[in-house]
């Protein structure tokens, strides 16, 4: 029976690539979403708020 | 007589009474819960999600049938990891981990007892049919003394370290007796996938206990080699790794990074210390807003200025 399940655009299940710093070993996969953590919170931080309604006392 | 105490900004906060704005909370989920899905979907088809083949006796005694042998041989002459592990399998001496003069495992007792002899190789070779002479070699083997047969396992077992498989098993000659024939029998079981059936079935339709198969597998050599393959051993920070290239749970890096370094990596007692020190650690966290200094922390890094800086300039622009 053909897979009509269609593969995935980037293939990840290839052996992994590690960083290792002292006794620090951690995936470049973990690092990327670490990474990318750390810059979401400094936007939501540094990026203004959208104008909401005028305040009121 | 009242004694006045004095004010502390983290403690005696005053009520907010400037301007205030109108805010949307169910708006703000359901943008959230749509942002997510569409992320997830997204994610999904653009990286599909791991799908490694599980390990089972069956692929296990298939692509290294000699460490399957070397293991098994253990389970039945009880020096396996597993045999010797204790609570909450068996009552072995001093195998439990302490937090100080406490066993937490011991508290808990024996409430999965197994008996790997019993239970990963005697029994399940039972449930062969028309099998007349490895029944013969089982009652040979169950009705001798207990050191005829610590005899025949440790024969065995110095025999297996030499065993190869060119096709079938070969494991050189000695006077192991009828364990021979029971290990060679259990290969065969293994690698047909009914000693997967035998150890999962638990007399009810479908079978969804992996206790026993994933014991026996963790006993042997194979497991260990394909996870150190894949970084998931846990001196490979491998509780917040995945399989391949996929990220994996990056928020345990603080619990495992405490396997990494000593005295959690040299002690015996590692699992409950870092499980101690992670519970001392939670209870910090929630215990934050009474711990003085602690709660001051967000107060003093003034991130709040930055979320705010609008109201802080306004502020400072009227004075």
């Amino acid at each position: 029976m053909p897979n009509l399940v269609p593969a995935s655009l980037i293939d990840l299940s290839r052996p992994g690539h590690y960083v290792h710093w002292g006794f620090i070993d951690i995936s470049v996969a973990n690092l990327v979403v670490i990474c990318v953590m750390v810059l979401v919170f400094v936007l939501a931080i540094t990026l203004p708020f959208p104008h909401g309604r005028k305040a009121k006392r | 007589m009242s004694r006045s105490r004095s004010f502390k900004p983290d403690r005696d906060v005053a009520e907010w009474k400037g301007p205030v704005v109108r805010y949307d909370l169910f708006k703000e989920v359901t943008v959230a819960f749509v942002v997510v899905l569409i992320l997830a979907v997204g994610f999904a088809a653009i990286f599909s999600s791991p799908d490694e083949k599980p390990i089972t006796l069956k692929s296990w005694s298939t692509a290294a049938p000699v460490d399957f042998v070397q293991t098994a041989i253990t389970e039945l002459d009880g020096t396996s990891g597993t045999a010797r592990y204790g609570p909450p399998y068996n009552s072995t001496q001093g195998a439990s981990q302490k937090l100080g003069p406490v066993s937490l495992e011991n508290l808990a007792g024996v409430h999965i007892p197994i008996d790997t002899a019993q239970d990963f190789v005697v029994k399940p070779l039972l449930t062969l049919p028309g099998a007349t002479a490895l029944d013969g070699a089982i009652a040979r083997y169950e009705g001798a003394g207990g050191a005829q047969r610590a005899s025949w396992n440790a024969a065995y077992e110095k025999a297996a370290a030499k065993a190869t498989y060119p096709g079938h098993l070969s494991v050189p000659s000695g006077s192991y007796g009828p364990v021979g024939l029971m290990m060679s029998d259990l290969l065969a079981m293994a690698r047909s996938g009914a000693l997967d059936g035998a150890l999962t079935s638990s007399g009810q339709l479908y079978g969804t206990d992996y206790t026993k198969p994933l014991l026996f597998i963790a006993d042997g050599q194979y497991m260990a080699d394909v996870a150190g393959n894949h970084h998931l051993q846990g001196t490979q920070w491998g509780m917040m790794n995945e399989t391949g290239s996929y990220p994996g749970q990056a928020w345990l890096w603080l619990y495992t990074m405490w396997y990494q370094i000593p005295p959690y990596s040299t002690s015996s007692n590692g699992d409950v210390l870092v499980w101690g020190t992670m519970m001392i650690l939670t209870l910090l966290l929630a215990l934050v807003p009474f711990i003085p200094g602690l709660r001051s922390i967000p107060r003093r890094a003034r991130i709040y200025r930055l979320i705010w800086r609008r109201h802080y300039r306004s502020l400072s622009a009227g004075r």
